[in-house]
């Protein structure tokens, strides 16, 4: 008898954790009292423990509506919010609970292109009392996609070894090719940093056009940009005599740390706050170089078949004031979007020598995968 | 219920749940992996697409034959050193080995993700070996990071103390009387080893290399932190296969893994069963 008393104890054990796990996934659904709304977003750690911050002085400074969170961490095998979005449009769902989302320009066009504008509810930006603290504009959708903060990769440099950093492309390559070794980026599949030169390598070649553009046409025009960089290939990082492209964007920013480079491209957002922790030394300063690197802006939609769009309209209001930009700021170095002079000048120091006029956005779709498949055979193998 | 029908049904309903959670979390991906691996991407329908890609692709083969290659080197050397610790850790029974012996576990207490990034800041060009040789004006760049070497290093810091383990658990059944019996009649140790040691434990040699060789060949963290961008070792390429939308292709990759894994499971299997003829009755 005993051994059948462990195994109803083993039982209930797992029908309790079963009930467990069910009540996480209604939760979400909560009381429909016009009031409470969903954020959606995904990525890294830190934009995450950004969120929970906004949503957190959000909630705290207003009482018309409740925000909540759900938040989908990148790289955890999850099917992307982007995918799961557009098949809900698709298959005619409305009330969801998708109520505000975060999406960079590159995903809106994506939006925008399998399923139209019907896929947004337009901002009543003349409403949003913060709006005309705003300083860029998207390339597309205005009316309905409000951005909140920008990130782009720029030129990381030690500045001890690098007086004069170089501020074109053109300089860029031509200082490679008088440092051997002194420069790397990460593989192209690894990371949006080292995507980005390569990217950049190729598109400078190419009409500015074809850098928003998925048709497959462009993919022809390549040669040139991969011929540049298999002749700037021996010039790059070399460890036991072999040249390396490290993994991952961190994987060339360790680099850059322990001086074994002088420069390479990088997330702006990385590089300050690693500098802001003190893992990345003083001397290491970013720069843009012309043309630029890509970045994005990165903002909000309100989806039309979310349930609540004046909450939605609330908080992107909220994200544009200056409470809003310095907790950006300060918690995942997210470059602001609104004036430097409305913000805290203490977080402003981080930043203020960075002169962004614009975030060159790349929005090639599948081609993207392609150009790393490509590099992957061609670039990669040279050894 | 009569106690003899009671004692039939017992056993099944206790293996239920485990039999339940295996079919869902284990059975199932399998399945479903191998019918991933035969839906052809460029053709459509099934066929033997994504695995003729491997056989074809020179770029592929170097890649698995690259895999094989390190993890041939871990196993052997692994094996080899942790067969000496835990000859030494069994015979020897000075202060130094007691030590060894409380801290040669210690490894397996530390993540893997830990693990590799804290060799790499020793090893690494920049690393604390290279910093030191700085203080004595040299600059030792050792050049294991981005390189099979480093990965062979990562793979023995894991795989030395867990063959030491299963080969210690051997060691440990050898009765002293036995040896002492040996030298009594005049052995020596080297015929002490060969006569008495090697017999009784070189089942264990095989069977922990199997264990080393199965969860190597599948290894991703220390080959993506530490490998260089060609060639890759499987699980590396699985990830960018992967990441890349291949899903047919990795599933194929993943297959063939379990083929390797499988065939080293089957000398398992055979060391296992195989009687000695001292054995047999």
């Amino acid at each position: 008898m005993k051994i059948a008393g462990k195994l109803m104890l083993g039982m209930i054990a797992g029908a309790m954790a079963i009930a467990s796990l069910t009540s996480c996934t209604t939760a979400s659904s909560a009381a429909d009292d016009g009031k409470t709304f969903t954020i959606w977003a995904s990525g890294s750690d830190n934009v995450k423990v950004q969120f929970e911050q906004q949503v957190a002085k959000f909630n705290e400074i207003q009482d018309e509506y409740e925000a909540e969170l759900q938040f989908i961490t990148s790289g955890t095998g999850a099917e992307s919010l982007s995918s799961r979005l557009i098949a809900a449009y698709q298959s005619g769902q409305t009330n969801t609970d998708y109520d505000l989302v975060e999406a960079s320009d590159s995903e809106v066009i994506n939006y925008l292109n399998q399923c139209g504008e019907d896929f947004f509810v337009e901002a009543d930006t003349a409403s949003m009392e913060n709006y005309s603290n705003l300083q860029y504009q998207p390339s597309v959708g205005q009316e309905y996609y409000i951005p909140y903060r920008g990130t782009t990769v720029l030129l990381a440099y030690n500045s001890d070894t690098v007086p004069n950093p170089p501020t074109t492309a053109e300089e860029l390559y031509q200082w490679i090719q008088d440092n051997p070794g002194r420069f790397a980026y990460n593989t192209p599949g690894s990371g949006g940093a080292g995507s980005s030169f390569v990217q950049t390598s190729i598109y400078n070649f190419l009409p500015e056009e074809a850098l928003s553009s998925p048709d497959e046409v462009w993919a022809e025009e390549w040669d040139q940009g991969f011929e540049l960089l298999e002749s700037l290939h021996p010039y790059m990082y070399q460890s036991a005599g072999k040249v390396v492209y490290p993994n991952k964007n961190q994987g060339t920013l360790d680099l850059l740390a322990n001086f074994e480079i002088d420069m390479c491209p990088a997330w702006a957002d990385m590089v300050i706050s690693q500098k802001m922790q003190g893992t990345m030394p003083e001397s290491i300063q970013l720069v843009q170089i012309d043309p630029a690197f890509t970045g994005n802006l990165c903002g909000f939609i309100a989806p039309s078949f979310g349930t609540n769009h004046e909450g939605a309209q609330a908080f992107m209001d909220y994200m544009l004031s200056p409470d809003a930009q310095n907790i950006a700021l300060e918690s995942m170095a997210a470059l602001p979007v609104i004036d430097f002079s409305l913000l805290d000048q203490e977080l402003v120091k981080n930043i203020e020598t960075l002169n962004i006029s614009e975030f060159r956005s790349s929005s090639i779709g599948d081609l993207g995968t392609q150009i790393n498949e490509r590099w992957d055979r061609e670039i990669a193998t040279l050894g | 219920m009569d106690q003899e029908r009671k004692n039939k049904v017992l056993p099944y309903l206790m293996l239920m749940p485990a039999m339940a959670v295996m079919m869902i979390v284990v059975i199932y991906p399998i399945f479903s992996c191998i019918v991933t691996s035969f839906t052809q991407e460029e053709a459509g329908g099934f066929g033997f697409e994504n695995y003729l890609y491997f056989l074809a692709d020179p770029m592929q083969l170097t890649n698995i034959g690259y895999t094989l290659a390190i993890v041939v080197i871990t196993v052997v050397l692994a094996v080899g050193i942790a067969y000496l610790l835990s000859m030494y850790l069994r015979f020897s029974n000075s202060r130094v080995s007691r030590w060894i012996g409380k801290l040669y576990l210690l490894p397996r207490f530390i993540p893997g993700l830990v693990a590799v990034n804290g060799m790499i800041t020793i090893i690494s060009n920049s690393g604390l070996l290279n910093r030191l040789s700085r203080l004595f004006g040299m600059d030792w760049e050792l050049g294991l990071m981005y390189d099979a070497k480093g990965i062979i290093l990562m793979n023995l810091w894991f795989n030395i103390p867990f063959a030491a383990m299963m080969m210690g658990a051997a060691m440990s059944a050898i009765n002293d009387s036995e040896i002492e019996a040996a030298k009594d009649v005049g052995a020596g140790k080297l015929k002490i080893f060969y006569k008495i040691i090697l017999p009784l434990t070189y089942r264990d040699i095989f069977i922990s290399a199997t264990f080393v060789f199965m969860s190597n060949i599948s290894s991703f963290t220390t080959p993506y932190l530490m490998g260089g961008n060609y060639p890759t070792m499987m699980g590396v390429t699985m990830y960018n296969l992967y990441g890349n939308q291949h899903f047919g292709r990795s599933a194929a990759l993943s297959v063939i893994m379990f083929i390797l894994s499988a065939l080293s499971a089957v000398m398992y299997i055979y060391v296992n069963m195989r009687k000695d003829q001292w054995e047999k009755n």
